[in-house]
Parts: structure tokens; sequence; C-alpha cells
């Protein structure tokens, strides 16, 4: 479970982890044609601090376009954090858009609506 | 083989409102060079980012659908290829269409589920997409899980339609078109 940082590309997202401070930053756009192998690191670093760390959890989101099969990754991240929730584990999701991108506002209300973590929709400019 | 003549190719995008085409066989590399090329040019139109994230939404999905389509059915040469264009109607709605060779099977598999969504309204289709979603994930799968369509239908302001037309005694050209 070591902390890793990925660059963004044309198709990808920055993807920061921060063991320390328990949290896991992702911001940027994601369309790559192989979302599940960029999503596997993430998946398998969260699964490893949330299985060893008693310790929050935070992810901070400044995604923008998603394909469906990031749509689809990103699932499997929340339902990551959904499980650790219902065993008592502090997560939360913190997702930051452009107030004029309201495609992103609707993306992240429509997760939110399927899970019972602390998960803020936050506006800016 | 015909001589290319320029001047005809423009009068027809011209007379069918195509604002970016392109023809033949791609890489991932220039897919993401002509989405690129779509935004900025949809921001120097001063399209809101709403409307630039649906047409490239519907752009990507397409053109991803049928790079993962040619890799995963075995049919090689055309089947690799890909026509995609983005237009606009007389009403200002932008279009994406794309086209592509198809084992006639699945050209009519896609014609029927194309059918299915046509008839579904928003709620239902947000509802199907939320089931798609959670449906297990082939573990070899690399795409979307089905779930292309649906976004396509979603992000539509009206019906998706599709065509599929023989080509020989194995293929055919199936084409859809989403109007945003």
């Amino acid at each position: 479970m070591n902390d890793f940082e990925i660059p963004a590309t044309e198709s990808t997202p920055l993807i920061r982890t921060d063991r320390a401070a328990g949290r896991l930053e992702m911001s940027g756009d994601s369309y790559p044609e192989n979302s599940f192998e960029l999503f596997q690191p993430v998946l398998d670093w969260i699964a490893g601090f949330l299985g060893q760390l008693l310790q929050p959890l935070t992810l901070e989101l400044k995604l923008l376009y998603l394909n469906t099969s990031s749509v689809r990754a990103m699932m499997d991240i929340f339902d990551a954090l959904q499980d650790a929730h219902d065993r008592g584990q502090p997560v939360e999701v913190n997702w930051r858009y452009d107030r004029d991108n309201e495609r992103v506002a609707d993306l992240a209300a429509e997760f939110k609506e399927d899970y019972s973590f602390p998960f803020e929709i936050i506006p800016g400019s | 083989m015909e001589e290319v003549d320029v001047l005809s190719l423009r009068e027809a995008f011209s007379r069918q409102g195509i604002m970016l085409g392109f023809n033949g066989p791609f890489s991932a590399t220039l897919m993401e060079e002509i989405g690129k090329a779509l935004r900025k040019h949809m921001e120097g139109l001063a399209e809101s980012p709403s409307a630039i994230t649906d047409v490239f939404s519907a752009y990507i999905e397409l053109s991803q659908n049928i790079r993962h389509y040619a890799a995963s059915s075995g049919v090689s040469g055309a089947a690799a290829e890909a026509t995609i264009i983005v237009s606009r109607d007389d009403a200002g709605h932008y279009v994406v269409s794309a086209g592509n060779v198809v084992l006639h099977d699945d050209g009519e598999t896609l014609v029927a589920r194309i059918g299915e969504l046509a008839a579904l309204d928003k709620a239902a289709l947000k509802a199907a997409f939320k089931t798609q979603m959670r449906k297990p994930r082939d573990p070899e799968a690399k795409t979307g899980a089905g779930l292309g369509l649906i976004d396509l239908a979603r992000r539509a302001s009206q019906p998706l339609a599709c065509g599929v037309k023989p080509l020989d005694s194995q293929h055919a050209f199936f084409s859809l078109r989403v109007v945003i």
C-alpha cells in the first residue's frame, strides 16, 4: 500500500495518494480505453488502506468528464468506501466542480444517491 | 476509382452541416486528438460546458465502442475502420454519427437493443443505466460493460436512430445517429 502518483494525460486524471493524511486525490478527465487498468492501482490502494488502517479516508475529486467505463470503475471505488462505512470506518467524498459544468454535478449526484457515507458535491468557479 | 473532387466533397459537407468528419483506420491517439479539436471548436463557438461535454461524450463513446468491437469481434481489415461525423442539423442540434463494418448477427443485435432503448423515457434510461452498472463485469472485458449505448440515449434529445445495410454474405455496415 505504498503511496503513488500518476500524472494526468489527455485522457486520464491526475491520481495521488497520501496514506499519512488519509487522502486520495483524482482530478481531470477520465476516458481511457481501458479504465480498469487505470483504476486497479486505486482500488488496490483503497483496499489496503481500509483493510490495514482505522483512520479516516477522504477522496478529494475534481473529476470532469468520465467515459462509461470510468463511471463503472468509480462505482467499484465507492462500493469499497460504502463497505468500510458500514463497518464503522470514517470515509468521505468531496467532489468539487465548476458551477458552469452541470453535467459533472449531475454525474456526482447520481452516484451520491446510491451511498450513505458523507458525499459532498461542492460548486466552485 | 473516381478522382477526388475536393469541391464536391466540400459542398456535400456544407449541405449536410458537417463540422468535422473522419473516415478510416484510427488509433487511440488519433481519437484523442480529434476529440480535442472538437472541444476547442465548440469552445470557440462559446457553447456551454454541458453541451460540449454531451457532444464530446457521444463522440468518445461511439469511437471507443467501435475500437472495442474491432478488437473483440475478430473481424480485421475494414472492421477496424470507422466513419465518425459531427454535424449540426437545421434546428441547431449537434449530431454525432458513426458507422462501422459488423457481422450480420451483431448488427441485428444492436438494432434490437437500440429499439428497446428508444422506447424508454429519461427516468427509465437512468434506471437501465444503474441496473447495467450493477451487473457483474466480465474480468476480461475492458469496456464499459454495455453502458455506452444507454449513456448515448440519455444524452440525446431524440431517440437514437440506427441502420444496418448488408455488404456481403457475412458483413454489414452499421450506423448510429445521436442528436444532442
